[in-house]
């Protein structure tokens, strides 16, 4: 064993309690980055594992608003063994006091499911249901209080209830459904008479082929086999994926909270590593004295740094790998997904080394300082301006934070946000610590107050060997995190306080036909005397070129090209519709009947580098539609009116078969007949009512709010460890302050006040920072990272932060009280 | 590194013109000013002075912890001036044994630890027996498992010496070896001094502003406001 390592534990064994703060401050972070990794690791591996199930095959071909051709199905059926599934929105109605009620029908067909097994719960009273029968979720059975051998109607026929599904393993690939899911057979389907030109359905058709390996080769194949005709392939691997797509953005914010939590905890690291040090300057001196070199002083003590970090790494690592379990035990049943238990070794092997880089980073400073500590440290004692860093500590320091920031950002999948999170990240630090020598310099130089306690206080905060830089930057950090975390949870409270604006419609109704308008607009008034009604023509198509590329040739689709992913609801309209603003080229004259011109929406357009007078090719209902970009749109998406993307010129477009949507503004009292009078008058026809709607979303928003609020608490507690360690890094110089001024005869009331005058006159200043730093933050995530609206409760945030400066008053008074304690003889003979 | 084995010369210590000046103008304090001092081996010298006549920091330029602002000084015939913080750590082992007022043993290390911390640093592999007969040297044979804060004061001032001597130093500094304890244990305490370098034959230089301490020495070198004032040896 090498000298420096038998000195280290030999050291350690009387006088390791200092790195306690190191050995908690490495665990909380490491422990936060390696939970998030784990956990989101897990869930995305449980969708890969489940891939083939929640697609329910190997492939699936989907179009919209058509079913399969017998050409086509024939060349399906020759690439494998076929399933085929239809999918829609319909109204489901017990003739209860619920009324009809909006559900997620499907019909499938007897080869369903190719992957897993269908099951009714107990008491079924068949396996599966065929013609007038349904199968229907346990939420639509309490819901309408249904059991089986009850009856509902469904659009225009009346079903018997045959069993409450326990069982449906591709209902994850189906995507966010509005509705509780109802099963039927194809005839079923037929019975409903919902299925009518324009109506707004999907066809899918699964296939097990012999090749698995080549599914997306075949998928690819049997598409170009129809092109124009509207259909999109996908294989295992998308299943799913707009679930995968959630779980990465949320993992990707979580790991960035996990990175703000490795920051803070670098702070706590820097602070317990500069007090530990500083503790041991006698000892350093004492061994050059006896004849140790800087080299080895400082072996020593980072093989007790390594030590102390290796616990609390491993420690974190330990915890971290287990999140998993946990949260699968305390929260299993809120996951979309559940986690496939296992040690996932990417995220903890990255979350280990960023810890270990941090733990160098932060302890480099002091561990030069300690270096440095000449031998006639012991004559002349240590109190002196600390040195600054060398130019070679410089250059290391440059080095792992080079490495660290390759790291944060290689680990995450949005690598563009992880860098400027990262960046952010050091740059607030550096301003603190700027900051704190800017408060350091200024109180210096000012005038001295009269008052003996302020002049004290003031004193403390600027005199050789205080704490303040470091304390800017951990109460700085920590109260920046504190309001942005309250601005972020408090906005998503907004959105989950059903914040539909008073101007939201009541009711969406969809497969409503052109020559039902009348009949609707005469039930809904019926129901709803003076109710408005805006009805607008719809129909289903998918973009497939843009400026003569297919969408299809195209790799690498950035996240906002979210208008170029599956189909989407098009319309046309003679003017501009209302809520919408045309911000670039020119709107088609009323009564224009020219080749096919289109307006898009201004972000959309933007985002795929689309101007005016660019073309586009839009494939509706397997016919491609070329058109010229005649105007870009700015919509007012707060109403939740009817608004679209994509909006056609009339002419050419009017020939589709196509539907009408409608929204329906009316009392919210009438809510109940409305519903009722439509389904009586139009049973094919759905109507969405929009507090259902923002109810489901208020749902999937709040498993999110408390997932992140479950990964704010380890970074609060990081925060408030690094705020202990920041007062106790003061402790020696406090303790012999208070009994110095015991001595001269001032009492433990002045001792406290003075310094309760240091640290509120330091969180006076912080606040004003961090409001600033944790609000803009706070703004960027919500409004940029979640997409939401900007709604933070500003007597939340500013309890929070009062909360913060009260437990930092506390913690620092703590520290003090404690000083006071102290016997004058002990403190005044260690200070000799 | 490598240290030049040091030829073996008249003078254990040799200073001239050693200038010693802490601090910038204006507010810059002449420790040292213009000293020069040659020691024999063998030597029992007392640096005697009033406090902040410099007896302090001269000590510490000769014991190579402190670089002085001008002149020579070569000890044990190596050249203290021109080594750098590493080189002079490394010089003090097995040449240097400072004994120190607040004894400044290690906390966290027992007795027999702290003794034999010299021996270890210079890679000797016999450290601990070596340090467990020091400490019997020095009366403490039944205290080697204990920490400092164990021990009463003259026991750390014996471990201190304990650790001074193990390594078989050319030269013992003794600055105010007594300064922390009681007239009774002090006495004591110079009489293991002055017992064990007669028994090693070191070079014992013991700083101090005690005339009777002082009086013990062979030599009586006096120290005021930074200079040389009086030298037995040379009277």
């Amino acid at each position: 064993m090498s000298i420096a390592w038998r000195l280290a534990l030999r050291d350690l064994r009387r006088g390791g309690r200092g790195l306690v703060l190191l050995v908690l401050c490495l665990f909380l972070g490491t422990a936060a980055l390696a939970g998030i990794g784990s956990l989101s690791a897990s869930m995305l591996a449980a969708l890969d594992a489940q891939g083939r199930t929640m697609l329910g095959g190997d492939v699936e071909l989907q179009v919209s608003q058509r079913r399969a051709s017998v050409e086509e199905l024939a060349a399906f059926a020759s690439a494998g063994r076929m399933s085929e599934t239809v999918s829609m929105r319909a109204m489901a109605d017990a003739g209860g006091s619920h009324g009809p009620v909006l559900v997620d029908l499907r019909a499938v067909d007897n080869a369903w499911p190719l992957v897993g097994s269908f099951a009714l719960a107990a008491g079924a009273s068949a396996a599966r249901p065929h013609g007038r029968e349904a199968a229907i979720a346990p939420a639509l059975a309490d819901r309408l209080g249904l059991r089986v051998g009850n009856r509902m109607r469904l659009g225009a026929a009346t079903f018997t209830v045959v069993g409450i599904i326990a069982d449906e393993p591709d209902r994850l690939g189906a995507g966010f459904a509005l509705g509780p899911p109802v099963i039927v057979d194809m005839a079923g389907l037929d019975a409903t008479g919902s299925i009518q030109p324009g109506s707004l359905y999907e066809s899918h058709y699964r296939l097990l082929v012999t090749q698995r390996g080549a599914a997306g080769l075949i998928g690819k194949r049997l598409v170009a086999c129809f092109p124009g005709a509207g259909w999109s392939a996908r294989t295992s691997d998308r299943a799913a994926s707009g679930l995968r797509r959630g779980i990465t953005q949320l993992g990707q914010f979580l790991l960035l909270v996990g990175l703000a939590a490795l920051a803070i905890a670098g702070v706590g690291v820097g602070s317990g590593v500069a007090a530990y040090l500083s503790g041991k300057t006698r000892i350093i001196a004492t061994l050059k004295v006896l004849g140790a070199t800087s080299g080895t002083v400082a072996r020593i003590f980072l093989s007790q740094l390594g030590l102390a970090a290796g616990i609390g790494i491993g420690a974190g690592l330990a915890l971290g790998a287990t999140v998993p379990w946990i949260v699968a035990e305390v929260a299993g049943s809120a996951l979309p997904v559940a986690p496939r238990l296992a040690f996932y070794a990417r995220p903890l092997a990255s979350a280990a080394v960023l810890g270990i880089l941090v733990a160098l980073l932060f302890a480099l400073p002091a561990l030069a300082r300690a270096r440095q500590v000449p031998a006639a440290a012991l004559l002349r004692g240590a109190v002196g301006a600390a040195s600054k860093p060398s130019l070679s500590v410089i250059a290391a320091m440059g080095v792992i934070v080079a490495l660290l920031v390759a790291l944060a950002v290689l680990s995450a999948s949005d690598r563009l946000l992880a860098l400027g999170f990262v960046g952010a990240i050091t740059a607030l630090i550096g301003l603190l610590w700027l900051l704190g020598l800017a408060i350091r310099w200024t109180l210096g130089r000012l005038p001295r107050p009269r008052a003996p306690l302020l002049r004290l206080a003031l004193a403390n905060l600027h005199r050789p060997g205080s704490q303040t830089d470091r304390l800017v930057v951990a109460l700085g950090l920590g109260f920046s995190l504190f309001v942005a975390l309250a601005v972020i949870d408090t906005s998503l409270s907004a959105e989950l306080a059903g914040a539909a604006p008073a101007k939201a419609p009541r009711f969406f109704a969809i497969d409503l036909q052109p020559e039902d308008a009348g009949r609707f607009h005469a039930a809904v008034a019926s129901a709803a005397p003076g109710a408005r009604i805006e009805a607008v023509p719809s129909l289903r198509g998918s973009i497939t070129a843009l400026k003569g590329v297919r969408v299809a040739d195209m790799k690498n689709l950035p996240e906002s090209a979210w208008v170029l992913r599956g189909d989407r609801t098009l319309t046309w309209s003679a003017g501009v519709p209302p809520r919408n603003e045309v911000v670039a080229g020119r709107w088609w004259p009323r009564g224009y009947r020219g080749p096919p011109l289109v307006s898009l929406e201004d972000s959309a357009a933007r985002s795929l580098g689309l101007r005016i007078g660019d073309r586009i090719t839009v494939s509706v209902l397997g016919v491609d539609v070329p058109a010229r970009i005649a105007a870009l749109r700015k919509i007012d998406w707060g109403g939740l009116g009817l608004n679209f993307a994509i909006v056609f010129s009339p002419g050419y477009i009017e020939e589709a078969p196509h539907g009408l949507l409608a929204s329906v503004y009316s009392a919210p009292s009438r809510d109940g007949a409305v519903a009722r009078a439509v389904a009586a008058a139009l049973p094919s026809v759905t109507t969405i009512r929009v507090g259902d709607v923002i109810g489901r979303i208020g749902e999937v928003l709040g498993q999110v709010a408390l997932a992140i609020r479950a990964a704010a608490a380890v970074t609060v507690a990081a925060g408030i460890a690094v705020l202990v360690g920041a007062v106790a890094a003061g402790g020696t110089s406090r303790r012999y302050d208070a009994v110095i001024l015991k001595l001269l005869g001032g009492t433990a009331r002045q001792v406290l006040l003075a310094q309760a005058i240091e640290y509120a006159l330091l969180s006076l200043v912080l606040v004003a920072v961090s409001l600033l730093v944790g609000a803009g933050a706070g703004w960027y995530v919500v409004v940029h990272v979640f997409e939401l609206a900007w709604a933070p409760d500003w007597s939340t945030v500013a309890a929070t932060l009062g909360a913060a400066v009260a437990v930092t008053l506390g913690i620092g008074l703590a520290g003090s009280v404690n000083a006071l304690r102290s016997r004058p003889a002990e403190v005044l003979r260690e200070a000799q | 590194m490598t240290i030049a084995p040091f030829a073996i010369d008249n003078a254990v210590i040799d200073a001239r013109n050693v200038s010693l000046s802490l601090g910038r103008a204006p507010s810059r304090v002449d420790i040292l000013r213009g000293i020069d001092l040659s020691v024999a081996p063998g030597e029992t010298v007392a640096l005697l002075g009033a406090s902040g006549s410099g007896k302090s920091s001269l000590m510490a330029v000769l014991a190579g912890l402190e670089r002085p602002s001008g002149g020579e000084v070569r000890v044990t015939g190596l050249d203290f001036v021109h080594l750098d913080e590493n080189a002079l750590a490394v010089a003090r082992r097995g040449r240097i044994g400072i004994v120190l007022q607040a004894f400044h043993l290690l906390p966290t290390m027992t007795a027999l630890e702290n003794v034999a911390v010299p021996l270890e640093l210079a890679g000797q592999r016999d450290a601990f027996p070596r340090a467990a007969a020091e400490l019997a040297a020095v009366g403490l044979a039944a205290r080697t498992g204990h920490y400092p804060a164990q021990l009463s004061g003259g026991e750390q001032q014996r471990v201190a010496i304990a650790r001074a001597l193990v390594g078989a130093p050319a030269l013992l500094f003794a600055d105010e070896p007594t300064g922390n304890l009681d007239t009774t244990t002090g006495a004591a305490i110079m009489d293991t001094l002055f017992a064990r370098q007669a028994a090693s034959g070191t070079t014992l230089f013991v700083i101090t502003h005690d005339r009777t301490l002082a009086a013990r020495c062979r030599r009586v070198v006096e120290l005021a406001d930074g200079r040389v004032v009086a030298d037995s040896r040379s009277a």
